[in-house]
């Protein structure tokens, strides 16, 4: 029990630094992508912003951030409906599953779009 | 006669739900959780359609002029809306829940929240559809709406 309510203080306490982080992260990436309509919408600039180290850094630490706070914000909200044992642990899985899917495609994306550069 | 007595019933339970104030934190609660669980979604379709930088020019661009077409340029306004209310909102939240001292000004903290988002979606709105800082997407006339690339 005491083990229960130190992880759901965690959680409770990491959901809002995780938040914070994210706010001061959509502020950024929205000055820089969205100020103009090519700014998010081009090959050249997405791929040059994604053949930066900070830039990698950053978009890494915000998919990582972005899913760790989304999942666990679902499974607040699932949490709430008191669904039977079960049901509740099918869909927490299928959720953690899809979590770890799109988390693995958004680093492969970030990982090997800058080869573009060497290509023709 | 049964007739007359579901009327009553009903108008009777309306009177008792119409008679219900919800508090402006009840409101908020829930544009939290639908907007929270919405970004989720995004979050996964985001990085789902960012996957055309890896497949090559022609499919991003194919994709990013299907992304700049008025329809879209609407959603994305919208999406927009989900994510400043659930920042600012995020944002009053953490100040109340992590300095209990703050929880008397949570109603100011809303009216901030609403004032600023507002403010927000107008500025983002003039951003995406009049793009007043920038050109146009330089369309690819090479690449169909499919992503193929037409022989020259």
């Amino acid at each position: 029990m005491e083990k229960l309510s130190k992880q759901s203080a965690f959680a409770w306490y990491f959901q809002r630094i995780t938040g914070i982080l994210l706010v001061v992260f959509a502020v950024g990436h929205y000055l820089m992508v969205h100020w103009n309509e090519r700014a998010g919408h081009s090959f050249d600039i997405s791929v040059d912003r994604l053949s930066s180290p900070i830039f990698v850094f950053l978009y890494l630490g915000f998919i990582v951030l972005g899913m760790y706070h989304g999942v666990q914000g679902l499974w607040n909200v699932i949490r709430d409906f008191n669904l039977p044992r079960p049901v509740y642990l099918t869909t927490m899985a299928l959720l953690v599953l899809a979590a770890l899917y799109f988390t693995y495609l958004g680093f492969d994306t970030v990982l090997t779009v800058d080869t573009w550069k060497l290509r023709p | 006669m049964a007739y007359k007595q579901t009327s009553n019933s009903v108008s009777r339970w309306s009177k008792i739900l119409l008679r219900y104030r919800p508090h402006p934190g009840e409101w908020a609660w829930l544009l939290h959780r639908v907007s929270g669980i919405a970004l989720t979604g995004y979050l996964f379709l985001h990085i789902w359609a960012l996957r055309g930088l890896t497949t090559g020019r022609s499919a991003f661009e194919a994709e990013m002029n299907l992304f700049t077409t008025p329809f879209f340029k609407f959603l994305e306004w919208a999406l927009f809306a989900f994510v400043i209310f659930h920042s600012m909102n995020g944002l009053r939240v953490a100040i109340v829940d992590l300095a209990s001292k703050n929880a008397s000004k949570q109603k100011a903290l809303l009216r901030i929240v609403y004032t600023v988002g507002i403010a927000a979606m107008i500025f983002m709105g003039v951003l995406i559809f009049l793009n007043p800082f920038g050109e146009k997407t330089v369309e690819n006339p090479s690449t169909t709406s499919t992503g193929q690339v037409q022989p020259q």
